[in-house]
């Protein structure tokens, strides 16, 4: 999936040619034996992150915004939100399809967007969505459903990705300039590099 | 002898004053255990009741207020897990939180406060506050929507940190009118649905339940941060006992105590129980002042019923200390009387056995003295009249005249012999040197002296006993005995009379009977008598010791002499001796 998320950047970058990759230091992962496509998200001592651990690593900066809002989905799928993390550039509108059989009541007490979807089903046309056009990290909530958690970290960039289950990450197409690299670990850990990037350059940059 | 009875009088009073000292004591001193005893008794049972009044209420407001409780605790815990909720703490969105709490909530706000009656089946709050990690309240943005309080009030729903359980507490509130009341309060810990940590807490305020005691006069109230909320009282009352409570809960710290105290200047008994044990909340201590007004009636009542019953008691003691008294008394004073009279008595005849005593050793000594005093010249005249008729020549009727005279004095030695035995008999020293005496042959003796004398009537002498009857004593006494009564026998009889003379073994004795045919002696005559001398003059009488002398003689031989019979011309006699040991054959 965040293949086509690194995918759908290109069209965004393809007059830059910098590149970044590198590997994100990962908390140990403490949980079942990891599941691929399938993680959660955990609260700790009021902390939310992924189970198993990922990061979001995107180049921080003042990039425009896109002219058209791109789209995301969130789904809700088996009483859980598909991706459970979601991260996307200010401005996007994000679908919240309900492919249970039962009510989801969708909503986010979050700072960076408050909103209320109400009760809907799986036939909800349109699929209930929210436009999100302020950076910061939304927990996604139901209702109806306690134990549901989903995030969506708003970007103020379009060059991000997910890290693998190593903390292994390649950010390319990226514009040449002095930029500030973060690697978002769980909503209270965020680390940071500052980073040069030349055309035709990649640079390895790893977060202890 | 008034001067001797006078200190008998007094002995015998101090000894019934005694008595009745000592039964007093004994009356007082059970009276007073008694009351003492039943006045413990009363006040602890009436302590006992009381506390089990309070225990009782208390118990079922509890359970009540447990149910209660636990009827809250699912509503809170059902909101804590409220998505919202947690989203609203959890997501930086404490505005949101008031808010998302008031739908979930809308039903505990709702209506007006419940009648007291049905207090206990309304799950009706007054007040709700959250708190947040720190145990801070957090502030509603709007107080009307989860109940208005004041700042202070506010401030005693806060606690030092985060509840793991469910705690229930009491605070004070005050109103705008300057009223005090308490308001209970339940704060109910709300966890994280992610890591079960204790995120915040939900504090809901409700009006206590009141403790309805159907025991008349009994206020409660509840005492917390050393204040006591008893509206019924007033409020120096209130003050002075709130004091007494911090006091009695803060020494040791019981949960659960009473003590006795004076409210409103009466005495009142005092329960007090931990309402809120191991809560984070202050302590709160439900509060029941009973006054003692009806104990100390019933007490005042026993006294009166005890003390009118030692009282009575007291009285009939004294009445029968008093009769005990007399009676136990009596015999003293009739032994202290009777011994006075014994003693009058015991002198008199003291002094009157002196006197006899004195006068039978005059009269002792002067029968011995008169003994001896004739005996000499007797024994002169006897010599000389019996050397004269040993002489010749004088005329045969001078020989006569000196026979005569020569028998007279005879006669007159023998009375004197008796005399002079009698008199050492009476003066205790005639001692009898006791052998057997051969009493058959010594009467066959005097049988034949007695036909020998001169003067012998004609009488037929019949005897009958066995020879060789042997008897104890001395044999010139026993013969004396033998002699008088034969003598007796021939002097007192009629001519052509006769004599029997019969003796018999009589296992340890020897009766010998002598009777006599002639003039009988009158009824009521003691012949035994010293000197006796016969009412009926007759020809033939003795000098009247003989018989007395017999009868001595036989008692100091162990025996006995008596008069068996004396009538139709027959008079009997019977001597008792003691048999002489192992002489006489079978009788």
């Amino acid at each position: 999936m965040w293949s086509n998320a690194i995918l759908s950047i290109i069209p965004a970058s393809l007059l830059a040619s910098a590149a970044v990759e590198g590997r994100v230091e990962l908390p140990k992962s403490h949980g079942a034996p990891v599941q691929a496509k399938r993680y959660e998200i955990v609260t700790k001592g009021g902390v939310l992150s992924t189970q198993p651990p990922l990061a979001v690593v995107y180049l921080d900066g003042n990039f425009p915004r896109p002219v058209s809002a791109p789209v995301k989905q969130v789904a809700q799928k088996d009483l859980t939100f598909i991706p459970a993390l979601l991260p996307i550039q200010v401005g996007t509108r994000v679908e919240f399809p309900n492919l249970d059989d039962t009510y989801h009541n969708i909503f986010s007490y979050s700072p960076a967007k408050r909103f209320d979807l109400g009760r809907y089903r799986a036939e909800e046309r349109p699929i209930p969505s929210e436009v999100f056009d302020k950076p910061g990290l939304v927990t996604l909530r139901c209702d109806i459903h306690e134990h549901m958690r989903g995030l969506i970290l708003v970007l103020n960039t379009p060059y991000f990705l997910i890290t693998d289950t190593e903390g292994r990450f390649r950010l390319s197409g990226l514009p040449e300039g002095h930029y500030t690299l973060r690697a978002w670990i769980d909503s209270r850990t965020t680390r940071e590099k500052p980073v040069d990037l030349k055309n035709g350059q990649t640079l390895h940059v790893d977060f202890p | 002898m008034s001067s001797s009875i006078e200190p008998r009088n007094k002995q015998v009073v101090s000894f019934r004053t005694r008595l009745f000292t000592a039964m007093m004591v004994i009356i007082a001193t059970l009276t007073a255990l008694g009351l003492y005893l039943a006045e413990r008794k009363v006040t602890a049972d009436a302590q006992r009741n009381l506390q089990q009044i309070f225990q009782t209420e208390l118990s079922s407001v509890h359970k009540i207020e447990e149910l209660r409780h636990a009827a809250l605790a699912d509503r809170c815990n059902a909101l804590a897990g409220k998505s919202r909720i947690h989203a609203a703490i959890e997501d930086d969105a404490i505005d949101l939180l008031y808010p998302s709490a008031r739908d979930e909530l809308r039903d505990l706000m709702e209506g007006d406060e419940p009648p007291p009656e049905q207090a206990a089946q309304w799950l009706h709050a007054r007040f709700y506050r959250f708190l947040d990690g720190t145990g801070a309240v957090i502030k509603p943005p709007n107080p009307y929507d989860v109940g208005r309080l004041d700042d202070k009030t506010e401030a005693q729903l806060a606690l030092t940190k985060l509840p793991a359980t469910q705690q229930v507490g009491y605070i004070q509130e005050n109103s705008e009118a300057g009223s005090r009341a308490i308001d209970e309060v339940i704060a109910v810990p709300i966890s994280s649905t992610a890591t079960g940590e204790v995120i915040s807490a939900l504090v809901i305020g409700f009006k206590p339940l009141e403790l309805e005691y159907k025991y008349t006069g009994m206020k409660s109230g509840i005492w917390v941060n050393g204040r006591l909320h008893l509206p019924s009282l007033p409020e120096f009352a209130q003050a002075s006992l709130s004091e007494k409570i911090a006091n009695a809960v803060v020494g040791s710290d019981p949960a659960e105590n009473n003590f006795q105290a004076e409210v409103d200047g009466a005495p009142h008994i005092l329960f007090y129980k931990r309402l809120n044990p191991g809560s984070l909340f202050p302590p709160a201590y439900e509060i029941s002042v009973y006054p003692l007004s009806s104990l100390m009636a019933q007490l005042h009542r026993l006294r009166w019923q005890i003390g009118g019953a030692g009282a009575l008691l007291l009285l009939g003691g004294f009445v029968a200390s008093h009769l005990v008294a007399l009676r136990l008394s009596a015999p003293v004073k009739k032994l202290a009387l009777d011994s006075e009279e014994n003693r009058a008595e015991r002198k008199r005849a003291e002094a009157a056995l002196a006197s006899t005593a004195q006068e039978l050793e005059r009269s002792t000594r002067y029968s011995a003295d008169a003994s001896h005093q004739l005996k000499s010249p007797m024994t002169i005249l006897r010599i000389g009249l019996e050397s004269l008729l040993e002489r010749e020549g004088f005329k045969p009727e001078i020989y006569e005249e000196l026979s005569t005279l020569l028998h007279q004095t005879r006669r007159l030695t023998g009375v004197i012999d008796d005399l002079l035995l009698l008199s050492r008999m009476d003066a205790g020293h005639l001692q009898i040197a006791s052998a057997p005496v051969n009493l058959s042959q010594l009467v066959d003796e005097w049988l034949d002296d007695l036909g020998a004398l001169p003067d012998s009537p004609d009488v037929k002498i019949e005897k009958e006993f066995p020879p060789g009857l042997f008897v104890a004593g001395e044999k010139r006494y026993t013969s004396l005995i033998v002699q008088n009564l034969l003598e007796n026998a021939r002097k007192y009889n009629r001519p052509g009379g006769r004599i029997q003379v019969s003796a018999r073994g009589n296992g340890a004795g020897v009766v010998l009977t002598i009777g006599n045919t002639g003039r009988t002696i009158p009824p009521g005559e003691d012949i035994f008598e010293r000197f006796h001398h016969s009412s009926t003059p007759s020809a033939a009488s003795g000098h009247g010791i003989g018989l007395n002398l017999a009868r001595e003689l036989a008692r100091l031989h162990g025996g006995d002499l008596c008069l068996v019979r004396s009538e139709n011309d027959w008079t009997e006699f019977e001597v008792r001796f003691s048999a002489a040991d192992g002489v006489n054959a079978v009788a």
